[in-house]
């Protein structure tokens, strides 16, 4: 091998690794630790004395996940006697705005503290089994409670377990439900349901937490307008009106709080992670018969003013200031909520209104100078408007030094009461919004070291692949202008949140290219009138099977919830579906079978025996995951006993057998080609091998609905196979049909559209490692698939390229070049848009994507095993890659 | 080579020809233009009623520039001059069975194109992604508009000849002002498709305005560029 290739593939191979180190310098800018002030607050010593007595002793906090705010307050809502009491005073009802992402964790963690979690809750939050996401040494309304009666505070949870693992060792009791299978839409509650009867007769807690999960499953699992979702709201209405009865009845009870609310909404297809109004509009109702002395009751059922906007909209932030006051404790260190103004009224002393304001503003001020310390706060320049300030930080100083100044003159008492009230409100207010917009937390100088080594990953790719013959031509030319527009999409948002008609659409456009390109050639050879080697109808029926795989999954958001053959079709029809899915594992089968006997020279008998004993359990398994996970679909297969029956059958074992027999037959494959030098077996009959081992496992991680996707990727790669593509047109069209599958397994750039329910198949404790390839591969599955096809077809194309060119470096080459490509272009974006109003709802998730594309398809899966497959398939025979 | 090679199509050498032919992309385009803001506001009916005008436009088009199917003339330039058409424009009664002998073969084009060039292109339409279960009217409408601006003169032109039509496919033939349109109007149309995931909420964004628009522009880029910048021209994609 030549000097000048050795050159090339050096470059190539540190542009590979200036991949993730750019990737990740620009993540620390771009999502930076957000700090938080460690300890528990205290009151601050105010000249007016004892803070303000406290309305309500105790609370009890129910969340219903997902409760959207049309769900309690519209015409068509479930909760009846919850309106009753809107309507009667003595409950007071809000839309708490959550902010983007719109998961449970980060929401609780918004609720309970008061600040705005940083968007890097959303990565904790699926490795949520470490001690950097709890919130032990964190400042809630759960820790200033537990410290209630010197440090005797007592809390009861039941419900979600997100809870549990944020404040490990708080509760005095408590039952965790997991989310497992969003099937369940009756035990995960009637868990939580047990145990209220007997708390509301208890009398030692302080506060009871009740954290409900149905309404959210029955939202993932069939969106807002299902049958069930209303008799799940009364049911969740009948609780409040126990709860209700038992503040009444009981005397422990009669000062006690009671507040239900979502912690995040749902959109239109009962996803949620991401902003869409109907995401972001979590109800938010307290509910006490005190309360009717501040309110006269609203209309309830009523209309949304827009957009599932009822009644005042609120920040959900702001829930934990307004408990500190109601309850009596101090506002948690880290909130930036503000006290909700309709409850100040409970206080008939102005001066206690206006401490309890003045408290809120003290605390949020200890963060605003933390965060801006080169203001000036207590200077008294008179200035008559504070608007016209250049910087955030001096505005807020400026409004600092206004209330400074009428406190000083005024104070909180007598007729300037309600000015002191209205400028506390406005600074609160104001903080609120300016600490909140991240703007000021980027790093700058780190985005621009992370795309100056991404720019220079990019430098090192084009040399590397300069005047290369897969780029000199036209396919090359395709490819070039496919990255080129890809970049440019990267800035705009629709087409961010819209990817998937990107890829289906030049996935067309390149089926017609390469169809044309051939029917050219071959009617430049064959003589006229003569239909032979005519490949139209193979172009026909790959462009049929793209076009039934664009329309599996409806992804995005624009089309959310439209009726696509997953979530119509196969409910229709589930009987065609298990047809289908048994196909794909009975092709699997036979397959293992063959290698087995053939490739493996192991002989019929054991063939057939290690194809049952692989593929039987596995399809087995996948019954059984689905009478769990999605029973509608086996019922009318089987009928109710049926699936009662696989429901009971132990998953976690039989996936790790499953997983274990996959791990050995790629052992036993391996070894019979290095380690036995009789009869060893051909590098392509151990590629075919290892590629239905992987398709096996890979059908393991994919929902029983997307398994036949795997029957008309075998259809495509046939075809392509078949039609001897050049080794530029096999790379481009790996990275098309990558693409083009991750978005038609249902996937998109939202964070909503993550499917965590393949993630633990086989683990049982927690297992970061274990539980992130799963997922990844679950995720992915489609261009792991696909990701394979270059090694399957490759090496029997050789001879089209240049002697000392191996195949897999120009492979590798092509799709370094547009990874650091999507790479620069989506960090030019996120950097350039940071102040744009989609920056954490678009642009954020699509970073997050793209590092995982980035980092974990391209390096880890397209290099590292596509790399591992073409040494072990030795591939170095003829053509190293060295 | 067994086939003859096909030669670029050459406009009609009459005066009327060479005029109209530079008239007519202009009347077209702007007889869409007129009917724009009614296609958007109520797409099947305004396609319907604009395929009338369309089609005696493109009618018109072809018989007055087009050479029917067998009677493509030598082109001009292996001609010492312009004499023998000259004389052929001066006899009335060559003009006049001439003309006759178009309008047949300029409607037998345009049934053709519009009952078999609209199911096919219509299949192809849905293939490349137009929606299947709604909007049908729409997709065939669209292939309507699509058939009649590109497959119309090119049946006019080159026939049903079927190994003819698989160059065609295979974008085998010399561009000129009717291949060139006809590549064109596709083009055109998978490019009109760019603008539909925006986000800016537009009535025109819906299915089909853009692809039928992007149909018009591309036919008439393709219809100039073909056939006056890269006459003659093949599209070579062999590897």
């Amino acid at each position: 091998m030549g000097t000048r290739w050795r050159t090339r593939n050096i470059m190539l191979a540190i542009a590979n690794v200036l991949v993730p180190v750019a990737a990740l310098i620009f993540a620390t800018g771009f999502f930076p630790y957000k700090p938080f002030v460690p300890g528990l607050a205290a009151y601050h010593v105010l000249e007016y004395g004892e803070p303000p007595i406290p309305q309500f002793d105790k609370v009890i906090f129910m969340v219903v996940d997902a409760l959207r705010s049309d769900f309690v307050y519209s015409h068509s809502s479930g909760f009846r006697f919850t309106q009753s009491l809107i309507r009667s005073g003595q409950a007071l009802p809000f839309t708490a705005h959550a902010t983007s992402p719109t998961i449970t964790m980060p929401r609780v963690k918004a609720i309970t503290t008061g600040s705005i979690p940083s968007f890097l809750d959303v990565i904790l939050n699926f490795a949520e089994s470490d001690t950097t996401s709890t919130l032990a040494n964190q400042d809630t309304w759960l820790a200033q409670i537990k410290n209630k009666r010197d440090g005797n505070g007592k809390l009861v949870m039941y419900g979600d377990d997100t809870w549990l693992k944020l404040f490990p060792n708080t509760f005095e009791r408590s039952d965790g439900t997991s989310s497992f299978f969003v099937s369940d839409f009756t035990e995960v509650d009637n868990n939580v349901t047990r145990h209220v009867p007997h708390e509301l007769r208890a009398d030692d807690w302080d506060a009871l937490i009740l954290h409900y999960l149905g309404l959210d499953h029955i939202g993932h699992k069939a969106g807002p307008l299902s049958p069930n979702m209303v008799p799940k709201q009364q049911e969740m209405d009948g609780i409040v009106h126990e709860i209700y009865e038992a503040m009444n009845t009981f005397s422990h009870l009669n000062s006690t709080l009671l507040v239900l609310c979502g912690d995040h909404g749902m959109n239109e297809g009962g996803n949620h992670g991401g902003s869409a109004p109907g995401e972001t509009s979590p109800a938010l109702v307290f509910i006490s018969p005190k309360l009717k002395t501040i309110s006269s009751g609203k209309e309830s059922p009523t209309l949304a003013r827009r957009d599932y906007d009822y009644y005042e909209k609120i920040e959900q932030s702001d829930i934990a200031p307004t408990l500190a006051g109601l309850l009596g404790f101090p506002v948690p260190l880290n909130n930036l909520g503000v006290f909700i103004q309709d409850f100040l009224s409970l206080w008939n002393d102005s001066t206690d209104q206006g401490q309890l304001l003045l408290r809120n503003a003290l605390q949020i001020l200890d963060i605003v100078k933390a965060t801006l310390p080169n203001e000036q706060y207590n200077g008294l320049t008179s200035k008559a408007d504070c608007d016209d300030d250049s910087s955030p930080g001096a505005e807020l100083a400026c409004m600092w030094q206004e209330i400074d100044r009428d406190l000083k003159t005024g104070g909180l008492a007598g007729p300037q009461n309600e000015v002191t009230l209205r400028l506390l409100f406005k600074f609160c207010r104001r903080a609120q919004d300016i600490m909140s917009s991240t703007a000021s937390n980027y790093d700058l100088s780190r985005l621009m070291a992370g795309i100056v080594v991404a720019i220079l990953s990019l430098i090192l790719t084009g040399l590397a692949a300069r005047n290369h013959s897969v780029l000199t031509n036209l396919d090359g030319a395709f490819f070039l202008l496919n990255i080129l527009l890809y970049g440019i999409m990267m800035f705009a948002s629709s087409y961010v949140e819209e990817e998937q008609h990107f890829w289906y659409w030049v996935m067309g456009g390149w089926l017609f290219y390469i169809s044309v390109r051939k029917a050219q050639k071959e009617l430049s050879v064959s003589p006229p009138f003569s239909f032979e080697g005519d490949s139209a109808p193979e172009f026909l029926i790959l462009l049929a099977l793209h076009r039934i795989t664009q329309r599996w999954n409806q992804t995005g958001q624009k089309l959310a919830g439209a009726p696509d053959i997953v979530h119509s079709f196969w409910k229709q029809y589930p009987m065609l579906l298990w047809c289908f899915v048994a196909l794909t594992y009975f092709q699997a089968m036979t397959r293992i079978g063959n290698h087995v006997s053939h490739y493996l020279k192991a002989g019929t008998l054991v063939g057939s025996a290690c194809a049952v004993a692989l593929c039987v359990p596995a399809f087995i398994f996948k019954l059984a995951f689905t009478a769990s996970d999605a029973p509608e679909l086996l019922v009318p297969l089987m009928g109710e006993g049926g699936v009662a029956l696989f429901q009971g059958l132990p998953l976690v074992s039989t996936a790790r057998m499953i997983f274990f027999l996959i791990a050995s037959e790629i052992v036993w494959a391996c070894a019979s080609r290095f380690y036995i030098k009789t009869e060893r077996i051909a590098k392509r009959d151990l590629i075919t091998i290892l590629h239905t081992l992987l398709t096996l496992f890979l059908l393991t991680q994919t929902r029983a609905t997307n398994i036949p996707l795997f029957v008309i990727f075998q259809n495509q790669e046939f075809i392509l196979t078949a039609l001897a593509l050049t080794p530029t047109q096999i790379s481009v069209s790996t990275l098309l049909l990558g693409y083009t599958s991750f978005f038609a397994f249902g996937n998109s750039n939202a964070i909503s559209s993550i499917d965590l329910s393949n993630a633990y198949n086989g683990v049982s404790g927690y297992n970061v490692l274990a539980v992130g390839v799963l997922l990844f591969a679950s995720n992915w599955a489609g261009p792991i698939y696909w990701s394979e096809m270059e090694h399957l077809v490759v090496p029997t194309k050789v001879e089209q390229l240049h002697e000392d060119e191996s195949p897999f470096f120009s492979h590798i080459a092509l799709l370094t070049l547009f990874v650091t490509v999507s790479l620069v272009a989506v960090m030019v974006a996120c950097t350039a848009l940071r102040t744009h109003l989609f920056i954490w709802t678009v642009f954020s998730p699509k970073y997050l994507y793209t590092m995982a594309w980035s980092i974990g398809f391209h390096l880890l899966v397209t290099v590292g095993m596509g790399g591992a497959l073409w040494l072990v398939c030795g591939g170095s025979e003829n053509y190293g890659f060295s | 080579m067994a086939v003859a090679k096909t030669d670029a199509i050459n406009v009609l050498n009459t005066d009327t020809a060479k005029l109209y032919t530079h008239i007519h992309p202009i009347l077209v385009l702007s007889a869409y233009y007129f009917n724009f803001s009614s296609i958007v506001a109520d797409p099947v009916s305004s396609l319907i009623k604009f395929l009338i005008p369309l089609n005696v436009l493109q009618i018109a088009y072809v018989v007055i520039c087009l050479p029917a199917t067998g009677t493509a003339q030598p082109p001009p330039v292996l001609k010492s001059s312009g004499m023998k058409p000259a004389v052929q424009k001066k006899s009335p009664k060559g003009k006049s069975v001439s003309l006759a002998s178009r309008i047949t073969p300029a409607l037998l084009s345009l049934t053709l194109s519009l009952a078999l060039g609209t199911p096919l292109l219509g299949t192809i339409l849905i293939l490349f992604g137009a929606p299947l279960t709604t909007h049908i009217h729409h997709t065939i409408l669209c292939a309507a508009h699509i058939s009649l601006l590109s497959a119309l003169p090119l049946i006019y032109t080159h026939g049903i000849d079927t190994d003819k039509w698989r160059r065609i496919a295979a974008l085998m033939i010399p561009l000129d002002e009717v291949f060139g349109a006809a590549v064109g109007t596709c083009i055109g149309a998978w490019i009109g498709a760019v603008p539909i995931p925006l986000d800016w909420d537009r009535e025109w964004q819906k299915w089909p305005i853009t692809i039928v628009t992007g149909a018009y522009v591309g036919w008439a880029v393709g219809k100039v560029v073909g056939g006056l910048l890269v006459k003659g021209k093949v599209i070579d994609l062999r590897p």
